[in-house]
């Protein structure tokens, strides 16, 4: 393509001989073919982006407002200099660039490689990807330009922030609500023997039974008490109604927050953490322990994003025959916008589970970006208050969760209404 | 990258169709300008019968520099030295494009249909004032405003004679170059008829020939020069009689009443007092005492050939000249080397019935004397040691730019060359080319950008989402009622049914606020003040 510069080149040098031309002028008109001339010789001479991009990242996954170490490694694999080759490697805008570029102008000769090094902050939770490589040549005078790019791309997760949770916060004011370790009679990760059964492929070896295999000729494996303090549900408000507030602030990312910092917390612990999502349709994350849960919970919630309109009691109802009986339900919602929720407390309470409601102030959050007049204010307060007095009342434990207050402080507030 | 592939592929399969169908639309629009069906004739540059090859070469055998002329005349204007220039048009077959222009009152105008434009005219008629000379062949063709310009009118209508070749047709007639007409006798013309040019022989006093001055010198053929075709028996034998013969020719008049671009007009050719012109072109001669319906046609003589000089003298030193002849297939290949032609045993030029059956063979004529003559009288040098010889800077120009060509392609660089020429010659197409010149350069100012900079941008869109329309339902005072209603229910653990079932009176003992237990009881208006109050009153209410 043509820069500007050998575009008025070359309107120049036509012009310049067709007045010529006109005014039988052999000057101008040898001038002009010189412009001409000039702009066919520079066409020659130009450079290229036959080179091979690698890119490093300092890791796959981050947690939100961590910082990424990009290296990028350019290696002219061509028998030509690049010439002058612009590198750009395209970032995500949701990143902010910390320290170094990440473009840079190099004149590689033949197997010569150069570094590109920066840092980037990840404000925002979610999955990304850094690339592709996008590279500019010119040739010598500025006169023409190749864009190109190559398609080299690295995906990164950045999961939510995760919230140092005091367990006093929780013991304090909910103490009968765990009860300390027990070993629950169904089978899976834990250390107390439960039954044998026939080796299926997959099975670990060290877990199988050599004397029951002597006894009976047949692979045999033990399996183990799931070793778990108990099994907890979380539910997650991920519905349109849960973007209220700012990109950085609203119910669902304060929720996400929330719901990362409880299951590490309660992971820890070596308790089963479930998650459910909900937002126009149910995603279902069984109970499981271990890290391969923190792992999974993590990446389901960096990739929440609100959308739809589902019931809380449609997921109380699909979810309760799954749900262990008497195990702790944690539900993050603002609980505006859906009348089921008092119901769908209540259902859960009334089977004997404990039920904790964290609730995003949602029209705090509108007031970060609306000018909510006073009394309208005052009076949805009320109806908030109103709502989270019912849920109380239905022997959930609530909690108003403002803006600008921490997860460990709000945890501290939990009460009954 | 497949998919990279695929849409390569179909860019360039877009990029080839837009060409082709562009292509294919500026084919037929120069179709339109190209007449492909004719054959093409009277070119300089071919050399068939009815070509002009064999006067070309006998110029360049001279050591005459010859060019052609495929644009438009309007080069003319950058001739160098136009005194040692001859221009010659044979057969102006083609029309110009129609290109709108200034004609001379300083109008826009569109070309006329006479083959050349204004300006073109211009240009040949301030060339031949600069000193050059002209030659214009012609006859039913499209060079009648040249002619115009000087005065001169070509009729279009076929004339006949009674000097014609019998051994051929009526078509081919003599024409003898002299003041007075020739006559026949029996087949051949009388030589009791025959004179001399009239200028050439320099029986006017002055212009006589220049070959003329060597005539009776000693020399070899390779000295004599331009006077070569008057070289016989070793020396020079200069003759001043011409007896051409012409093949379908018209008729030239005086326009009565016009003053060309030159005062000095002269008739040089003549037909015979016998010759007729078919006025209808129905093939049949009818004249009579008056022109009418019956008797159409004309009868008499006619002129053949004028010229046209700057000067009395009609001396290429003193100015330029131009002559026009009623015949635009005077120099073709068959008559001008007749010698080439006839021969049976090295026909140049193809079978014919003279070379096969020795018939209508082309009877023996001095075109080609005359030819050359009018080339030596033009370019002949006029320094001193030079007699007989070209100048240096002569050249002959052939004007091939209204020829059809047989090349799709010729045709089409003719017409390219020739817009060229038209937007960097005429005035109008001068101004509209400025116009386009400024319109580029703007273009390329206005959108030719260079590539942006690249550089990263943080952005994170800050979205707000709320209901601003609820606002105002919330400070209804209807709203605020249910509301705290609702809160007084909350507070005293009611069910719904419970509350709805309660007496009015126990809700108003359960409130025990007697502001808020009017407002809950009985519905009425509230001014904004006491709105104001009652929610903060509910607000307090119950924490007590």
């Amino acid at each position: 393509m043509w820069t500007r510069k050998a575009s008025f080149t070359f309107t120049g040098g036509i012009a310049l001989i067709l007045i010529g031309m006109m005014i039988a002028n052999l000057q101008m008109m040898i001038l002009g073919l010189t412009f001409i001339a000039f702009i066919v010789v520079n066409s020659w001479i130009s450079g290229h982006g036959d080179v091979e991009v690698q890119r490093t990242l300092s890791a796959d996954n981050l947690y939100k407002g961590d910082d990424l170490y990009v290296e990028l490694l350019v290696t002219n694999r061509s028998n030509r200099n690049t010439q002058l080759l612009e590198v750009y490697d395209n970032i995500p805008h949701e990143m902010k660039l910390r320290s170094g570029l990440n473009q840079m102008r190099l004149n590689l000769k033949p197997g010569e490689s150069a570094r590109i090094r920066y840092v980037l902050r990840c404000p925002l939770r979610g999955h990304f990807s850094i690339g592709p490589v996008s590279l500019r040549s010119r040739n010598t005078f500025n006169l023409g330009v190749d864009e190109m790019y190559v398609d080299h791309h690295s995906d990164i997760v950045i999961f939510p922030q995760i919230k140092e949770v005091e367990e006093a916060f929780l013991r304090s004011r909910t103490p009968k609500m765990y009860t300390g370790a027990t070993t629950l009679r169904t089978p899976g990760q834990g250390s107390e023997f439960y039954s044998l059964r026939e080796y299926v492929p997959g099975d670990p070896f060290k877990n199988i039974n050599w004397k029951a295999f002597a006894r009976t000729g047949d692979l045999m494996v033990n399996e183990k008490c799931r070793d778990a303090v108990t099994d907890l549900y979380i539910l997650l408000d991920s519905r349109d109604i849960a973007r209220i507030g700012t990109v950085l602030k609203n119910p669902l990312e304060m929720g996400t927050v929330s719901a990362a910092s409880l299951a590490a917390f309660f992971l820890k612990r070596r308790d089963s953490v479930a998650l459910a999502i909900f937002d126009d349709s149910l995603s279902y994350l069984p109970p499981d322990t271990g890290d391969k849960q923190y792992f999974k919970i993590l990446s389901a919630l960096a990739g929440v994003s609100p959308k739809g309109n589902m019931p809380l009691q449609a997921v109380t109802n699909s979810l309760s025959g799954r749900f262990s009986r008497g195990s702790p339900v944690f539900i993050i919602s603002s609980c505006e916008g859906d009348g089921t929720v008092p119901a769908a407390v209540r259902d859960l309470v009334g089977r004997g589970h404990e039920v904790t409601v964290l609730s995003p102030s949602s029209i705090d959050f509108e007031r970060l970006v609306s000018r909510i007049p006073r009394m309208s204010y005052e009076v949805l307060k009320l109806e908030r208050q109103n709502r989270l007095t019912t849920l109380a009342g239905s022997g959930a434990m609530v909690i108003d969760w403002m803006p600008d207050m921490d997860l460990s402080q709000a945890l501290m507030q939990v009460r009954g209404y | 990258m497949l998919d990279n592939i695929n849409l390569n592929y179909r860019r360039i399969g877009l990029q080839v169709a837009f060409w082709s169908v562009l292509l294919v639309l500026l084919l037929s629009v120069l179709a339109n300008f190209v007449n492909l069906s004719n054959t093409n004739q009277l070119s300089a540059y071919d050399d068939d019968w009815n070509d002009m090859s064999a006067f070309r070469q006998d110029i360049k055998d001279m050591g005459i520099q010859t060019n052609s002329l495929v644009s438009s005349p309007l080069l003319l204007a950058d001739i160098e030295d136009p005194r040692n220039t001859t221009y010659i048009l044979a057969g102006v077959e083609r029309d110009t494009l129609s290109l709108p222009q200034f004609d001379s009152d300083g109008f826009i105008t569109i070309a006329s249909e006479d083959g050349y434009s204004p300006s073109e005219i211009d240009a040949i008629v301030e060339f031949v004032d600069a000193g050059g000379t002209a030659l214009i062949l012609d006859d039913y063709g499209f060079a009648g405003s040249i002619a115009q310009a000087y005065g001169v009118r070509y009729t279009g209508y076929q004339l006949y004679d009674t000097n014609y070749v019998e051994e051929l047709d009526f078509n081919y007639v003599w024409m003898c170059i002299q003041s007075t007409p020739c006559g026949m006798n029996g087949s051949s013309i009388d030589p009791d008829t025959i004179s001399v040019h009239e200028r050439w022989s320099g029986s006017l006093g002055e212009g006589a020939h220049p070959c003329s001055l060597l005539n009776g010198q000693t020399m070899d053929l390779d000295d004599a020069g331009l006077c070569a075709q008057h070289w016989k028996d070793g020396e020079i034998q200069y003759n001043a009689t011409y007896q051409l013969l012409l093949n379908n020719i018209t008729a030239l008049e005086l326009i009565p009443g016009v003053s060309g671009a030159f005062n000095d007009v002269s008739i040089r050719a003549v037909t015979s007092n016998e010759a007729t012109v078919d006025v209808n072109g129905d093939g049949e001669i009818w004249v009579g005492n008056e022109q009418n319906s019956e008797t159409p046609d004309l009868w008499g003589q006619f002129n053949l050939s004028i010229e046209a000089c700057a000067e009395n003298s009609c001396d290429p030193n003193d100015g330029g000249r131009i002559v026009f002849m009623a015949d635009g297939s005077a120099l073709i290949n068959a008559i001008y080397d007749y010698e080439g032609f006839n021969d049976p045993n090295n026909p140049l030029y193809g079978s014919n019935d003279c070379v096969t059956n020795n018939t209508k063979c082309i009877p023996e004529n001095d075109n080609r004397k005359w030819a050359l003559d009018f080339i030596a009288e033009a370019l002949m040098s006029s320094k001193i040691g030079e007699k007989g010889q070209p100048s240096e800077t002569a050249m002959v120009i052939f004007d091939e730019s209204r020829h059809p060509q047989n090349a799709l392609l010729a045709d089409s660089y003719n017409t390219v060359y020739f817009l060229l020429v038209y937007f960097t010659g005429e005035g109008l197409a001068m101004l509209l080319l400025f116009l386009i010149l400024f319109i580029a350069f703007e273009a390329v100012l206005i959108k030719k950008r260079d590539p942006e900079p690249w550089r990263h941008v943080f952005s994170i869109i800050y979205y707000g989402f709320g209901d601003a329309n609820r606002y105002t339902y919330y400070s209804k005072t209807d709203k605020i009622r249910q509301v705290f209603l609702s809160k007084v229910r909350n507070q005293n653990g009611l069910t719904r049914e419970e509350f709805h079932a309660m007496p009015a009176r126990e809700l108003v003992s359960l409130i025990n606020d007697p502001v808020l237990a009017k407002f809950a009881i009985e519905p009425g208006k509230y001014s904004l003040e006491q709105t104001v109050s009652v929610v903060k009153r509910i607000k307090a209410w119950g924490r007590t």
